[in-house]
């Protein structure tokens, strides 16, 4: 929102400090000051001249005039525009001002020296006319009447999110009055409103949807380009300047946040105006020429035929002020915010209505509204004469209860005192009714722009006081509560030390969306019903919710392959899964992967086997059926503690070039499963003795499963088994492969005889060879 | 001894010396000392008739032989270590090895940027006392909003572009709705953060980002001020920035505290004179924060007129680019290792 110094000063009658200070100050106070910015600096020079003499240039569309400029004498320059002709008074621009960046220089145009320059509105910087120049009525010398150099101070949309006053001039300029302790003027004369019956009927259907609507009518208007000054403070603070009448609304808006529409008398059919739902299939043409599709959820204003205005956010194409109007209906209504919000993101129409609508705005406006807009027309549209008095349609407007606000809680709530006439003070600055009920407690009246949602109990007041003598005035300080050691949060401590685990084996953290689309999850083959949809996805790409984090980790080892020959990385993240009635069960994984461009593939398989021990004490692999996206001969099944809780599996070849091997776990599943206590046990206190066994096998027998049985055949007095190594080829038979363990056994109660040893031996041979195993002895 | 194997011992002690020293190898010390000190050797040799000597010319005789034993003993051994010495400096200098080859084995990898800083400020927190929390992705619109005291109609809803999910569900816009979670599971007194991943229907560019971090905290007790909260605010970004840090509150709207505050701090890089990272204004916006609103803890079960609070959300996303000068906000979900290697 722009807001005009000019326009705040005129209400302030003045100011003591300099725009850019009444920012810094507006932004500790109010609402966040973005910039200030100057316009109209070009305006001192400029000045009105007499066009004496014109004559065209030879062989140019150029003419060449001499003016009268008394400022700076008869000066003669050339001028290309149609209307540029004898005995008109337009504006001169002196060689040396600068306009809209570009400095004007004396120089010689069609052969002709030119000393300065006419100029149009626009290029003026005053309104949007390129046609010709401007024609002017004042006194040659003099300055544009009512434009001058201004200072536009841009505040932050969001920072007025809740405050529906400041969204014109009038309310920005009472917070500059409060914070610079001056007086406040009112714009507007409530007088100007005739008395009497209105001139049209207005019919309200539903009062929470529209809880008022004033209307006055107008006859006898004649409308036409606004007076500069008024084109030139709607262009300053960003407003198109359209018509006499249709800036006079705008101006209203921008002054007192009363957003007004006009209609063309004529055009209505009917003497009564209805504000009611739109009709199913209802359509409407608006100002903005699009023809927009209405609901029974829009509300509209109609005549006695349909829809001539959408509520609150814009006014039909057909019903609106053309040159040819001579009668109007002047609109001045508040509409429910919500319900403006809604019809606005629905039709993908945000107006300078509608913003301001959804702010919740003040119903005892619309009548300050018509009265300044009296006032307005009767300066732009000579002549214009009020038919009847005002039509006044309104729901029942109950007053905002009081707030008791006792000051020792405003202390306790700031953390500093304040004196109880500075907090009078500064509320009756806001214009808040203070009233002393009791000693120590302040009874505290809403005025009723900002008692529709932005103030409404006493922890309302305590910003309102606090903002005011400035927060910078408290000091911070701890409070005093036990200590006490925190709750404590095993999983984030968990999750911290899987990080740092996966680092430690060289694993780098990324961070990949939570969104995949179609193709990422029909790779990967799961199922597209599987996943929570995303009803407004920026773009289809990212419709879906992931329920593995493996689409990401697969985005990641291809386009690092792009740059790495050799890499390993690892993201901790949530898989989403739907559950029926109830949010998405979020599953916290572990993902990881090895890639290497070059080898066979299995130093990344054991790489990420390691990893997995090195997060799960004695974690095992089982090799299972293979995903349609993992190597078929290389899938694997992390197994702790009897359970499940993960995989292993290299990628498909089909999927990335170059080996990568994955590690996925279900981090969840892990921390439900707990940690197990540790319990001591005793040291050996027999020495243990070892011997070696080789066992035959067929080449895809897993060592894990010979080891068990190893072990189960050797008893009670095993202490452990490891093992040493596998062989391959000859003197073997082809697919036959041979394994060698070292078993080390020893009893609690003595030393074993080597007697004893041997027995276990042949017992662990005769059970193996039982199982039909062959050893090599 | 006669005068003869007198002399014939000596000469025998200074050839064996001479041979000695002239060594030219192991072995052929082993060749003296078998040859004069062996069990057959000669110095053996000349103690042979000892037997037929009187008792004193046998100790003399004796004393001579063992002082020439000895002598040879010690020379044989100084040159023998000479050689051990020569053999092990001429292996060891065969040991040579470039150490400026790279040393095999697996280096450690690095954590996300997020992780580092978020991981600091949480145990900045824990040390303060605060618990840490963390809440779904996923969420329903009353823990997102209504909770929130951000009704359905409210113009507050605009200023949060939500991705909405089937179901009814949605993705969260902010770490907030953990504040609800953390009032119902701990109740008063409390004091949580909640780092977490939050989401915000925005094209995506350079500075702009549909999926962001922030960290949530919240502290609710008996007596707790504005004053408290500015404490709690300029120790977190004292401890992050490591520095003194100046911060002031200006108003900020929103709706779940009040009053609520954008809190700033003086720019780090200027000192408040102006530069083009605070964009001449001298202060560097932080993060939102306020007093908690009365509606909020009253529909999380705390009654406000026994219980205050206050809370604060921080881009935990815009402090790790601050942090490190990332200038593309796009490298944080990006995945590429070269720049996540960097950390």
């Amino acid at each position: 929102m722009k807001f005009s110094g000019n326009w705040i000063t005129e209400m302030t009658g003045g100011l003591d400090v300099t725009t850019k200070e009444l920012a810094q100050l507006v932004t500790k106070k109010t609402a966040e000051a973005e910039g200030v910015e100057s316009v109209g600096e070009h305006l001192t020079m400029v000045c009105a001249a007499r066009i004496e003499q014109v004559e065209q240039i030879e062989g140019s569309h150029n003419r060449k005039a001499v003016v009268e400029t008394k400022l700076y004498g008869t000066r003669t320059v050339v001028c290309g525009a149609p209307n540029c002709r004898p005995g008109i008074m337009t504006a001169y621009v002196p060689a040396g001002c600068v306009l809209d960046g570009r400095r004007i220089e004396k120089a010689v145009i069609a052969g002709v020296e030119s000393d300065g320059m006419l100029a149009s509105g626009a290029e003026l910087g005053l309104n949007r006319e390129t046609a010709g120049i401007l024609e002017l009525n004042a006194e040659p010398g003099t300055a544009i009447p009512g434009c001058g150099p201004d200072s536009i101070i841009e505040i932050d949309n969001k920072s007025l999110t809740h405050r529906p006053d400041l969204w014109g001039h009038h309310g920005m300029a009472r917070e500059v009055a409060a914070i610079l302790g001056r007086p406040l003027r009112d714009p507007v004369d409530l007088s100007l409103l005739p008395e009497g019956e209105g001139a049209i009927g207005v019919n309200i259907e539903d009062y929470a949807l529209c809880p008022r609507y004033s209307a006055l009518v107008f006859e006898n208007v004649t409308v036409a380009p606004s007076p500069l000054w008024l084109q030139y403070r709607l262009e300053a603070v960003g407003l198109n300047p359209i018509n006499n009448i249709v800036d006079v609304t705008n101006y209203v808006m921008a002054e007192i946040a009363q957003p007004m529409h006009a209609f063309d008398a004529a055009t209505l059919n009917g003497g009564t105006i209805y504000v009611r739902r739109a009709r199913a299939g209802e359509r409407m043409v608006a100002l903005d020429g699009e023809d927009y599709a209405l609901d029974e959820q829009a509300l509209v204003i109609a005549d006695g035929e349909g829809a001539v205005a959408i509520a609150g956010v814009i006014g039909g194409l057909n019903t609106g002020v053309t040159e040819k109007t001579t009668r109007i209906v002047l609109e001045s209504a508040n509409f429910q915010a919500g319900s403006v919000r809604k019809t606005s993101s629905r039709l993908k129409l945000r107006t300078d209505a509608s913003m301001r609508f959804e702010k919740a705005q003040d119903p005892h406006n619309t009548l300050r509204g018509l009265a300044r807009a009296v006032a307005l027309l009767r300066q732009v549209s000579p002549g214009i004469r009020l038919v009847g008095g005002v039509a006044d349609d309104k729901g029942e407007l109950v007053p905002a209860p009081p707030i008791d606000l006792p000051l020792d809680w405003l202390r306790r709530k700031l953390g500093r005192s304040v004196p109880s006439e500075q907090v009078r003070s500064i509320l009756e600055s806001l214009s808040f009714g203070v009233a002393e009920v009791k000693a120590g407690e302040f009874q505290v009246t809403i005025p009723s722009w900002r008692a529709t949602k932005d103030v409404s109990i006493k922890d309302d007041l305590v910003e309102e006081v606090g903002r005011m003598v400035g927060y910078d005035t408290i000091a911070p300080e701890p409070p005093l509560v036990p200590s006490s050691p925190p709750p404590e949060n095993p999983e984030r401590n968990y999750l911290h030390q899987v990080r740092l685990a996966c680092a430690a084996q060289g694993f780098t953290e990324v961070s990949n969306y939570s969104f995949v689309n179609q193709a990422q999850i029909a790779e990967l083959s799961l199922p597209e019903a599987d996943h929570v949809k995303v009803l407004n996805p920026i773009s289809s790409d990212q419709g879906l919710l992931r329920t593995s984090l493996m689409p990401g980790i697969l985005r990641s080892v291809r386009d690092n392959s792009r740059h790495l020959d050799n890499f390993r990385l690892f993201e901790l993240g949530h898989e989403i899964h739907k559950r029926a009635g109830d949010l998405p069960n979020e599953r916290l994984h572990l993902a990881a992967a090895v890639y290497s461009k070059a080898g066979d593939g299995q130093a990344g398989l054991f790489e990420a086997k390691r990893l997995a021990e090195c997060l799960l004490k004695n974690a095992k692999v089982r090799q299972t059926e293979a995903k349609a996206w993992e190597h078929p001969a290389r899938a694997y099944e992390v197994v702790w503690r009897q359970q499940a809780v993960g995989r292993i599996a290299e990628l498909h070849p089909n999927l990335a070039t170059g080996r990568a091997a994955v590690l996925d776990l279900d981090l969840t599943l892990v921390q439900e499963m707990g940690s197990e206590a540790v319990k001591y046990q005793p040291l050996q206190r027999y020495p243990s003795s070892a011997f070696d066994l080789s066992v035959l096998a067929a080449e895809r027998q897993p060592v894990v499963e010979i080891e068990d049985l190893l072990a189960s055949y050797a008893g009670p007095q095993l202490q452990g088994i490891e093992f040493v190594r596998q062989y391959v080829g000859p003197p073997l038979a082809a697919g036959q492969k041979s394994v060698s363990f070292r078993l080390r056994v020893a009893s609690s109660q003595k030393t074993l005889s080597a007697e004893e040893i041997t027995a276990i031996r042949a017992q662990v041979i005769a059970g193996m060879e039982k199982s039909g195993y062959e050893l090599r002895v | 001894m006669s005068a003869a194997n007198l002399e014939s011992l000596e000469s025998l002690e200074q050839d064996a010396l001479q041979r000695i020293q002239s060594a030219a190898a192991l072995a052929d010390l082993e060749a003296v000392r078998v040859e004069l000190l062996g069990r057959k050797g000669k110095l053996a040799g000349l103690s042979k008739d000892m037997g037929q000597l009187t008792p004193e010319e046998r100790a003399s005789r004796g004393k001579l032989l063992n002082r020439a034993k000895q002598a040879l003993e010690e020379a044989l051994e100084q040159r023998k270590s000479a050689f051990e010495d020569t053999a092990l400096h001429t292996r060891l200098q065969a040991e040579w090895v470039d150490l400026t080859v790279p040393a095999p084995g697996v280096r450690p990898g690095s954590l996300h940027p997020v992780t580092l800083v978020q991981r600091e400020i949480e145990d900045l927190f824990v040390s303060m006392g605060f618990t840490v929390l963390s809440g779904p992705e996923v969420e329903t619109e009353h823990h997102n909003f209504d909770a929130l005291n951000i009704p359905g109609d409210h113009p507050a809803r605009d200023m949060q572009d939500t991705f909405w999910l089937e179901g009814g569900y949605l993705l969260r816009t902010h770490t907030s709705p953990v504040q609800i979670r953390g009032m119902r599971k701990l109740g008063p007194p409390l004091r949580m953060i909640a780092p977490g991943r939050v989401f915000r229907n925005e094209e995506l560019d350079a500075s702009h980002e549909h999926t962001f971090y922030q960290i949530e905290g919240m502290m609710v007790d008996r007596e707790i001020s504005v004053s408290h909260l500015i404490y709690y605010m300029k120790t977190m970004l004292e401890g992050l920035f490591r520095r003194e840090v100046t911060v002031r509150l200006r108003p900020g709207y929103f709706p779940f505290v009040e009053p609520g505050f954008e809190l700033e701090i003086q720019c780090l890089l200027c000192g408040g004179k102006g530069c083009p990272v605070c964009k001449q204004s001298g202060w560097l916006e932080q993060l939102g924060c306020g007093l908690v609103h009365p509606n909020v803890l009253r529909m999380s079960g705390i009654d406000p007129e026994e219980w205050m609070g206050w809370a604060f959300g921080l881009g935990l996303t815009r402090l790790v680019m601050m942090r490190y000068g990332i200038d593309d906000i796009r490298h944080l979900q990006g995945g590429d290792l070269r720049f996540l290697r960097q950390f």
